[in-house]
């Protein structure tokens, strides 16, 4: 980890913002001065990935529910890439199971981690399928905004992430999100979450979920590279998102949506 | 000329209120500066230097090109089959837990069952219809194998699988 406090892309110190630093160092060194080094926030140097601009990106991911085959691949890599807790999960698949009377049963055992067995037979199932599910990184954060101390965040490029460091455990974000997609570490007692892994993004690989799927049912990509495939299937497509009724925008879409995932 | 209207009798009682004022906005800052981590707001209400700690969190896996590197042959027959799109650590394990800073750290992990394929190909109402899945024991019994733990590699090789 790097010592440094790091600036991803925007400099910190706004345009003629020296100038107030050199005024108040001036000012205060009458005998304040060890007050001013404690207050004034320390310059953020080098990077941790230092060719990254966050303002140059905005990610968004797509999941394609008609081709999900419920394997977990996708669980099975985000454990081990983010050493997520056991019996926690950043991203599971559910299945659903329509009857024609529409009676829906939802299942996902152990988030689909080691996929799932055949379901009671029934007669009468008319569809069936599976929904991975991940955190939607809203655009509109219900979980953000009630943090009490300022861990939990939007980036500029689009991703929710926890300060482990900061976070008190309070557990108001994981009521928050109506996705379920935040819990409380059992290890470090703060909420975690996933980030798309925002450590891969950053260095320009994809999130191990969507790496991990073997028949291209989870889509990444960015929306500010005009190239980039997401872009067409966004403007073309028909998707939904999750309980769009709450206005948190979400920027996961989804592919052959049903009506009973909520 | 008596005390009350002395024009620098009450200078001394002001000098001391600055002073207290002073004092509180010293201990105020003191008590600020110890409780708010110092990247606080550099992008926003939250400490700037996590998203940096963010970033710099381990990548575990390297992708079939890292595996490539030790092993062109397997990943040269993989790229070619039918699990072409199925990634090396999928099956295998991370490459952190293999190989670090170019040394190899421990064995990779295979998990040589049938229960490692049947992740994928266990026939299930909601699997796509269009994707390959058996019910494993009448497969295994009517393509005349034996049923065991390793019954699917009897016959596919996991890596470019057809039958042998």
């Amino acid at each position: 980890m790097s010592k440094d406090p790091v600036c991803p892309g925007t400099p910190l110190a706004p345009t003629g913002g020296s100038n107030r630093r050199d005024f108040l160092r001036e000012a205060l060194s009458l005998g304040s001065a060890a007050v001013v080094a404690l207050i004034l926030p320390k310059e953020l140097a080098a990077a941790a990935t230092p060719n990254y601009d966050w303002d140059k990106h905005r990610w968004v991911y797509i999941i394609d529910t008609t081709k999900c085959i419920g394997c977990g691949s996708c669980v099975r890599a985000c454990k081990q890439e983010n050493d997520v807790p056991d019996d926690m999960y950043r991203t599971w698949v559910e299945r659903y199971e329509v009857e024609i009377n529409g009676d829906t049963f939802v299942d996902s055992p152990k988030g689909a981690l080691e996929s799932f067995e055949p379901a009671t037979p029934s007669q009468s199932v008319a569809k069936a399928f599976f929904v991975p599910k991940i955190c939607n990184h809203c655009t509109n954060t219900p979980c953000t905004q009630v943090c009490p101390v300022g861990a939990s965040y939007q980036t500029n490029d689009g991703v929710i992430l926890v300060d482990d460091k900061h976070c008190i455990g309070c557990g108001y974000c994981v009521q928050a999100c109506p996705y379920g997609s935040r819990f409380i570490s059992p290890r470090t007692h703060t909420a975690e979450k996933c980030t798309w892994c925002y450590h891969r993004i950053t260095k320009g690989l994809l999130p191990m979920c969507v790496q991990s799927c073997p028949v291209g049912a989870r889509i990444f990509g960015d929306r500010k590279n005009p190239d980039d495939p997401v872009n067409q299937i966004l403007a073309t497509e028909r998707l939904a998102v999750l309980q769009p009724e709450l206005l948190t925008k979400p920027n996961a879409f989804y592919r052959g949506l049903s009506m009973e995932v909520r | 000329m008596s005390d009350e209207q002395h024009p620098l009798k009450h200078t001394k009682h002001v000098f001391r209120a600055l002073l207290a004022l002073a004092a509180a906005i010293v201990a105020l800052l003191l008590g600020r500066s110890a409780f708010v981590p110092r990247s606080y707001g550099a992008y926003g209400s939250y400490r700037g230097d996590n998203v940096a700690e963010q970033m710099a969190r381990p990548v575990r896996h390297g992708g079939d090109a890292s595996c490539g590197d030790c092993h062109g042959d397997e990943l040269g027959k993989h790229d070619k089959g039918k699990h072409a799109a199925v990634r090396c650590e999928v099956c295998h394990a991370p490459l952190a837990s293999h190989i670090k800073d170019g040394d190899k750290v421990g064995a990779m992990k295979v998990r040589k069952s049938r229960e490692l394929c049947l992740y994928c190909h266990l026939q299930l109402e909601a699997r796509p219809k269009t994707f390959p899945q058996v019910q494993p024991k009448p497969h295994v019994e009517k393509m005349g194998g034996t049923w065991s733990e390793t019954a699917c590699f009897d016959c596919h090789d996991p890596h470019a699988p057809t039958p042998k």
